[in-house]
């Protein structure tokens, strides 16, 4: 018996002396994100400026501030994309981290069940005004009137074009690709340019993508003012709309203008190697392959444009767009370390330019206004996005796994496995099941 | 013959009868102490888990918090799912492509590497190394395969000036394709339960076998697989049971698609699950998955002892 108080009391001493330790040093935050791991390429570099990419631009931007704030350390954990299924585990657990990358689309999923904590108080103590924000980025992390999310930037799909195949195409005029004003124009182009260059016009990553066809399908049922979430617990995709997309593109597959049976590397690596004209892909690429232009002998090599989805349908000019944000799950944390929360998001917010070199939109209407940010490649040819990006309505839920399953009845339907028709109900019949059986 | 003269008290000792065993007081509680441990940790790792998981299937619930107990709904919802019948579809005929497969084949390797010569130890080693790796590697390795954009079939079809075959795009391949890679991931256990069973088959009977003049394939019917009958029956079970919670491989190759051709019911429940938040309903998808695993598990061993009965 002796034996085990001793034990009991050792144990207690090594604990103390260990909380002793946590508390005299300094903060630690557990920064939860996404956008890949590339400690072996950034792990010790603190300049911002030199790092390319999403994951280079972030991994350096968290070394800095642990360099430059010694009373703070930042303890990052990476997570595969895009991680809410290890978020909502972590919350049930009760175990979440201090701070977290969240899409702005999927905020209200969180919000509405106090999951993540409102930061306008904290936000105001370190100086952060929600006016700043573009109107993209506020409607993105405002609920209720209550601002849930530091907004990190806005991306929306766009079309990356390989300049060089276009113009053997003749799709070329001023310098500018052409690009189609409605779908007769589309398709024309697109024959116009397999039939010169013998390959597709669109490269798509068709194969495990839970997304990218949803997003198409927003954007043009959003071109056409088709209220297809008039309200946010039913979609509506019986429509003469929504078959009029699938259609569309199920015409340019059945043709073999796009590309098949890629997945996302495939699709990406397509592109580079110049096998074919447009790829739709969101703003986060637009570094990469405007570092291929600039390589001689690249496919891409002085032969690469940026635009936003062509306007194709007559009543609005929109493209579907999300964003990223940071968002502070609800916990019981010292003040101390609520501090070292808003220091960081603080530091986010001030670097948000060095950020938007991804390719990002900027989510300050400062930063967006900068001549340095017009400055970057291509910047100026996608701006117009700060005025048709387009999200869906803030109270829609579970906008991921609606994503996934307009996405896999959409490709059903353009790959011939079942009518348009039918895919159609299914979508609408399988998503308003979900939103019914929302607690 | 010639009976044995047994002395008399031989005889009395043999038709002796032991009485049966009967415990003091004392010694029942010695043994409640000995298995408290182990049964502490059984209930509280699986009994308690079980019966949770039924009265979480009875409710309608939120992964965080809010319950309402619903009775049998879940289970009405499931029948009238078309996704999740179609899942246990996918699931049962993942079964049926790679456990006979498994089973057949680890038999063939285990056959063909029961000797004691060093290459037979290195073939060994190396088909069994597949099964130390992680789902993630596997997948990987298996994706660059299968892909028809550059991938390693799609090239060697391409010498042959054929076209590349979408196997994970294609709703009737995207199964067999998973099976495929699970069937390479998984041979290494059967093969070793199999080889450990070979080497306890009496060395006398094959000796006996071949005084007899019996060819291969006669001993192997009469002699080599009436003797592993009983491993042969662990690797199916095991099997079963490992097969019917496809997981890892689908998520990640397949996502479950294309047109859900390749969603096994564990991806079911974890969509349900973490992406829906709603347990009540994975629950109710848990519980059907584990009544399916018990009477293939029972329905296999019990075919089993009727034979072995007869």
């Amino acid at each position: 018996m002796r034996r085990i108080l001793a034990l009991f009391a050792l144990v207690a001493t090594v604990l103390a002396a260990g909380c002793q330790r946590e508390s005299s040093g300094p903060v630690e935050l557990t920064l939860q994100r996404f956008f890949g791991a590339c400690d072996a390429e950034y792990g010790g570099s603190v300049d911002v400026s030199a790092a390319e990419g999403e994951c280079g631009i972030i991994t350096t931007l968290v070394n800095r501030f642990n360099a430059q704030n010694r009373d703070i350390h930042v303890k990052v954990n990476v997570v595969y994309w895009p991680g809410y299924d290890q978020l909502s585990a972590e919350l049930a657990a009760g175990d979440p981290p201090d701070l977290v990358t969240m899409h702005q689309s999927v905020i209200s999923d969180y919000s509405q069940r106090g999951l993540i904590a409102p930061l306008d108080a904290g936000l105001r103590s370190v100086g952060v005004d929600p006016a700043g924000f573009t109107p993209a980025a506020r409607a993105g992390v405002m609920r209720g009137g209550r601002v849930y999310a530091l907004p990190f930037d806005n991306w929306a799909m766009l079309w990356h074009v390989n300049l060089n195949l276009f113009r053997t195409a003749g799709l070329v005029r001023d310098g500018k690709p052409l690009m189609p004003h409605n779908p007769e124009e589309l398709l024309a182009q697109a024959r116009q340019f397999t039939h010169a260059t013998g390959k597709p016009y669109l490269i798509q990553s068709m194969v495990n993508e839970p997304s990218a066809y949803a997003r198409n399908l927003f954007t043009f049922l959003l071109q056409q003012d088709a209220g297809f979430f008039a309200d946010p617990r039913h979609i509506k995709l019986q429509t003469p709309q929504a078959h009029r997309i699938l259609q569309l593109f199920k015409q340019l597959y059945d043709e073999g203008l796009t590309t098949k049976n890629q997945d996302y590397t495939a699709a990406t690596a397509a592109f580079l190697n110049g096998q074919g004209g447009v790829y739709l892909v969101g703003t986060w690429m637009i570094g990469a392959f405007d570092q291929a232009a600039r390589q001689p002998g690249s496919p891409l090599a002085g032969g690469y444009a940026v635009v936003p989805y062509p306007q194709l349908y007559p009543a609005r000019d929109a493209t579907y767009a999300d964003g990223h944000s940071w968002v502070v799950p609800t916990a019981q944390r010292s003040p101390q370390k609520t501090r070292a929360i808003f220091r960081l998001l603080r530091f986010l917010k001030d670097n948000d330019f060095a950020w938007s070199r991804t390719g990002h939109l900027p989510a300050y209407s400062a930063v967006i206004a900068s001549a340095r940010w017009r400055a970057l490649p291509h910047r100026g040819d996608i701006a117009k996005l700060v005025d048709t990006a387009a999200p869906l309505a803030p109270g829609v839920q579970r906008q991921f796994l609606i994503q996934q399953i307009i996405s896999e009845e959409m490709e059903s339907a353009i790959t011939g496995q079942k009518p348009i028709d039918t895919a159609l109900a299914d979508a609408e019949r399988r998503v308003n099941d979900v939103l019914f059986n929302l607690l | 013959m010639e009976a044995l003269d047994i002395p008399a008290a031989g005889r009395e000792a043999d038709v002796t009868v032991r009485r049966p065993w009967t415990a003091s007081a004392s010694e029942t509680r010695a043994g409640l102490l000995f298995v408290a441990p182990y049964l502490a940790v059984f209930c509280l790792l699986l009994v308690y888990p079980l019966l949770s998981g039924i009265w979480l299937s009875l409710h309608k619930a939120d992964l965080f918090g809010g319950s309402r107990f619903v009775g049998a709904e879940n289970y009405v919802r499931l029948l009238h799912d078309d996704i999740f019948r179609q899942a246990v579809w996918n699931t049962c005929n993942f079964v049926i492509l790679t456990v006979p497969a498994l089973t057949v084949a680890g038999l063939a390797l285990a056959l063909a590497l029961n000797t004691s010569s060093r290459w037979s130890a290195v073939l060994r080693g190396l088909f069994f190394s597949s099964s130390v790796l992680s789902v993630t590697i596997v997948t990987l390795v298996w994706r660059m395969v299968l892909i028809p954009d550059g991938g390693l079939v799609a090239n060697l079809l391409a010498l042959l000036h054929l076209p590349a075959i979408p196997f994970l795009s294609d709703a009737r391949l995207a199964l067999p394709a998973v099976a495929i890679t699970t069937i390479w991931w998984c041979i290494g256990l059967p093969m070793m339960l199999f080889l450990a069973a070979l080497q306890q088959v009496p060395k006398d009977l094959y000796e006996a076998a071949a005084l007899d003049n019996a060819g291969w394939w006669r001993t192997l019917r009469r002699i080599t697989l009436p003797s592993i009958r009983r491993t042969a029956l662990v690797v199916v079970v095991i099997e079963v049971i490992l097969q019917f919670q496809l997981f890892g491989q689908a998520q990640i190759m397949t996502l479950g698609g294309p047109n859900n051709a390749s969603l096994p019911i564990v991806l079911f429940i974890y969509q349900i699950g973490f992406q829906r938040w709603d347990i009540g309903y994975a629950a109710a998808a848990s519980e059907i998955l584990f009544c399916i695993i018990l009477v293939a598990a029972m329905a296999q061993f019990l075919a089993s002892r009727g034979r072995e009965d007869g």
